[in-house]
């Protein structure tokens, strides 16, 4: 009785490729906690734990300042349109192509250098809110994917004959919009889109984190910034024990020292690109389970 | 001569006015989006010309500013800062002295360190390149933005390649619901007979064993895929030399997840296509729609043809939704090299230029580069749109 529930249970979680990937994400990373409780040192074990939640609950504040941008940016755009407040829509339009035509990673980097400025003249003093600043500028250059899936959605619903019918009905258009079109109808498309700017979000940050640490360090000191993937990987200990995976291939015996010496590197390493991978099919089995490809 | 001149500029006031009226003319005809690119380029060209002049004006004075600061530390023959011990009394000293004033304290030693370190022509070249961006900054940095240009070419023309490929792989395969390796081996597991026999068992085993491996040579493909190019690059450095254009060009194309996101966007299209009502009533009509018999070899042409099979137009069709996403491809990819040039410190290139003045405070030198990055997005951006009118006016035509 009990295999075949087991049975059961696993074959539903085969079939739901979402919660299949969110279990194998949660199982490695637990097993990767325990691994490291045991084998690696306890203060880089401390750096990693505190590296791994910081890059997580700044990829969670990129979500929640999305969400604000891109709503405020898809709606303000439709209001002025229908407003027929050309010129304003027109500059908005425009901005926001101007943020789509600037390299996200440039835009990010830039940011970060105003932050690491507003450091030094030490403006900002708490580590929050460096992180919430941090999230800020990532979001600035992410939210208009989130922008442009909105108005899609307004603009896809507003072909179709229920919207015409309920304003007839006399059903205010912020109801139509907010409840009928984005809560009732695209919420599955909005959470997968957010799921997507999760990782989309520490990939950004682990790269301007690594690169800020690695070509800027003699400038900012990477102390005065919260420590993150990013920057615990751009640290020369992390780096050697990444090279030491070249080494392994060409001498196989070297392999076993991977998983008791190099932990801190590749511990980081395997972090991020495990998370990014898992992301990846969390959202694929996400919109796949809610016909989201289907349109 | 009064009157020769009153005549000059009244002829050149008619051929302005004749110029003006023939851009307005030449505006007119051009689509909006394409107008709307030119319009972002100038007025992105005119704010970088402000502040690119507005930091020049400045640059010279800051840094002097900064030398003068820095200057008292500098040449203490008590004191060598390249010793972390030297370094670590002098900031201890500060502490003492500006307690409140930490950062700026760190920042002090460091610059004195940099002005500390320099030998003679290196601290002329920095007191001097205050003075802002040199022909001689300008061409250099023109050759390394030639050289990104021949990078992101090919890198785009390969992964344009790579995403439908991988796209049209995947869908396939799952129209022949062929299920992932390790669903084929749990599969196989269940299926195995009890066998008693040794020399029975073993070509199972090594049907099992051969499932499994190929399970494990795509889990780690799949990490490669998705490794940030600075993973990629650290793990292999020992062993090649991580420095090339060729290895610039792999790198680009393979990492960063860069192939396998846009591959799922380009597999949404083909599903989303799959689902429409021509497909069926092809299917209806009798057009083949077979995939257990589909040329796999075909899959892999850089030409890509399905005669007289229902895909033909489910690509067709795909492809041409597709072209507006390449424009987001574009700003990633290029963002993705950006990370590859930063993150590997790969002398003499344009990204890396950009840390080193960013390191430095050459605002000017920055504000140039981030110009240049930016007109590449926006050339690609107006490639694009035309590619899809083109594309639109064949279809229409057709």
């Amino acid at each position: 009785m009990i295999t075949r529930q087991i049975q059961t249970f696993v074959a539903r979680l085969y079939r739901q490729k979402d919660k299949l990937w969110l279990s194998i994400w949660t199982a490695g990373i637990v097993t990767l906690w325990i691994w490291n409780r045991i084998f690696l040192n306890n203060p880089a074990f401390e750096q990693i734990q505190s590296a791994f939640i910081h890059t997580c609950l700044i990829a969670v504040l990129v979500i929640a300042f999305c969400c604000i941008l891109g709503w405020g940016a898809a709606i303000g755009l439709y209001v002025l349109e229908r407003s027929q407040k050309k010129g304003s829509a027109l500059a908005l339009s425009f901005l926001l192509n101007v943020i789509r035509s600037i390299p996200q990673i440039i835009g990010v980097l830039v940011g970060y250098v105003f932050i690491t400025m507003m450091l030094r003249q030490e403006v900002l003093q708490s580590e929050l809110l460096v992180m919430i600043l941090m999230a800020i500028v990532t979001s600035l250059f992410v939210f208009p994917e989130l922008a442009d899936l909105i108005r899609e959605r307004i603009d896809h619903y507003h072909t179709l004959d229920f919207v015409n019918a309920m304003l007839c009905c006399g059903i205010s258009e912020h109801r139509i919009i907010h409840v009928e079109i984005l809560w009732k109808n695209s919420l599955v498309h909005i959470i997968n889109k957010l799921i997507a700017i999760f990782g989309i979000a520490i990939f950004l940050q682990c790269s301007v984190d690594f690169i800020i640490s690695v070509g800027l360090s003699t400038n900012v000191s990477p102390v005065n910034l919260p420590i993150t993937l990013g920057s615990m990987l751009a640290r020369i200990d992390s780096k050697q024990d990444i090279l030491a995976i070249g080494y392994t291939l060409t001498h196989l015996t070297y392999l076993p020292n991977l998983f008791f010496q190099h932990l801190q590197g590749l511990t980081t390493a395997l972090l991020i690109v495990f998370t990014l991978l898992s992301i990846y099919h969390i959202a694929n089995g996400f919109a796949k389970r809610y016909g989201v490809l289907k349109g | 001569m009064m009157v020769k001149i009153g005549s000059q500029l009244s002829e050149i006031k008619r051929h302005l006015i004749r110029f003006a009226t023939r851009f307005k003319k030449l505006v007119g005809t051009l689509p909006q989006k394409y107008v709307a690119h030119l319009c972002s380029i100038l007025f992105i060209g005119i704010l970088f010309v402000v502040f690119f002049l507005w930091v020049r004006s400045g640059s010279q004075a800051a840094r002097q500013q900064e030398y003068e600061a820095a200057s008292p530390y500098v040449n203490l023959s008590s004191l060598d800062l390249n010793q972390p011990l030297h370094k670590t009394l002098l900031k201890e000293s500060l502490r003492i002295f500006h307690p409140d004033a930490s950062v700026q304290n760190d920042s002090l030693v460091a610059r004195a360190q940099r002005y500390a370190t320099a030998d003679l022509a290196e601290l002329q070249a920095l007191l001097r390149s205050g003075a802002g961006m040199t022909w001689s900054d300008f061409f250099n940095i023109l050759g390394m933005y030639v050289s990104f240009i021949l990078t992101y070419l090919p890198v785009m023309v390969l992964t344009y390649y790579g995403v439908q490929t991988l796209a049209i792989f995947r869908f396939v395969q799952e129209k022949q619901q062929r299920g992932s390796y390790m669903a084929q081996v749990a599969q196989f597991i269940r299926n195995m007979p009890p066998y008693t026999d040794a020399s029975a068992l073993w070509p199972q085993v090594r049907a099992g064993g051969l499932l499994l491996l190929k399970a494990a040579a795509k889990g780690v493909l799949l990490l490669v895929l998705f490794s940030p190019a600075y993973v990629l690059s650290y793990s292999l450095r020992s062993r090649f030399d991580t420095d090339t254009f060729f290895f610039m060009i792999l790198l680009g194309v393979i990492s960063n997840g860069l192939l396998i996101t846009y591959a799922q966007k380009f597999y949404t299209f083909l599903v989303a296509e799959s689902h429409k009502g021509y497909v069926q009533t092809a299917v209806v009509k009798n057009l083949n729609a077979s995939y257990e018999s589909f040329p796999v070899p075909a899959i892999f042409r850089i030409r890509k043809q399905f005669p007289n099979h229902v895909f033909q137009h489910i690509y067709l069709n795909a492809r041409y939704q597709y072209i507006l996403t390449l424009k987001e491809q574009a700003s990633f990819l290029i963002t993705g090299l950006i990370i590859i040039e930063m993150a590997l410190n790969i002398h003499g290139h344009l990204a890396y230029e950009l840390l080193q003045n960013m390191l430095y405070e050459q605002y000017d030198i920055i504000l140039f580069i981030l110009m240049c990055l930016f007109l590449i997005v926006k050339f690609t951006e107006i490639s694009v749109d035309w590619w899809k009118d083109y594309e639109t006016r064949r279809y229409e035509n057709g």
